[in-house]
């Protein structure tokens, strides 16, 4: 999507196990959850 | 067109109404995780963290950390798109320095209110807060060297919509730097459907 609306060289960083411990927890794991940082460039 | 999954506006007040606890009752259990310990879970550094006052971390909600893969540079012109109680942007503040500015932009009036007061508290004359919606940023076009945001992009029904209005306060060759989660199963299209699991 990042791609598609105009930004370059995207990049994804390590994953946070953002909702371990929380009350969100069991969710998160039912479905891989996580919290990622990402940094892309806006084209043109 | 993007398919919306779920009403935009009841999303939307939903949202608010979850942060707007948030802010006034940062004691409270959430489904996330809050607070300065929190910050410290997500690699921000002891030191930027510790030296704030408890109003300033206190509220924060955050997924991750905007500024693990590219540090800001000074005097540089940041927007923090859903700034909440202003922590990342007092972060961004102290990074980019007295010569750069920080515009955050955030739709829940407590969480302005309180982002206000921390940064007169702190001084920090480069930052500002506005009220606004990630989908109409009250910034003008090709204001900013650097949008930040960190756990909101997710609470956003039409996406596509949030990343071309980024796009459009960025300057040319402008960088987005964000947190946010993402899930590596796929969610039931149902679920998805149920405005109330966006929330918690």
């Amino acid at each position: 999507m990042l791609e598609q609306t105009g930004f370059v060289e995207v990049q994804i960083g390590p994953g946070w196990d953002t909702f371990g411990g929380a009350r969100g927890e069991d969710n998160a794991r039912a479905f891989e959850v996580y919290g990622y940082p990402f940094l892309a460039r806006r084209s043109g | 067109m993007t398919e919306m999954l779920v009403d935009p506006s009841v999303l939307r007040e939903q949202v608010r109404e979850k942060y707007r606890e948030v802010a006034t009752d940062p004691g409270a259990t959430f489904h996330f995780h809050t607070g300065r310990s929190l910050a410290t879970r997500l690699g921000y550094p002891d030191a930027v963290v510790e030296a704030l006052p408890d109003a300033a971390v206190e509220s924060f909600a955050g997924v991750g950390n905007p500024f693990v893969l590219r540090t800001l540079q000074t005097g540089e012109r940041v927007v923090d798109v859903g700034s909440g109680s202003g922590f990342d942007s007092v972060v961004a503040a102290g990074q980019v320095g007295p010569d750069g500015r920080v515009i955050g932009v955030d739709m829940t009036k407590e969480m302005l209110d309180k982002a206000r007061l921390t940064a007169a508290q702190l001084g920090l004359e480069q930052v500002e807060f506005r009220a606004g919606l990630a989908e109409e940023l009250p910034v003008p076009d090709s204001w900013a060297d650097v949008v930040i945001s960190n756990g909101v992009i997710n609470l956003c029904a039409d996406k596509a919509a949030v990343f071309a209005e980024i796009r459009r306060v960025l300057r040319p060759g402008g960088r987005l730097q964000f947190a946010d989660i993402a899930n590596g199963r796929p969610v039931p299209v149902e679920a998805m459907r149920d405005v109330d699991l966006w929330t918690g």
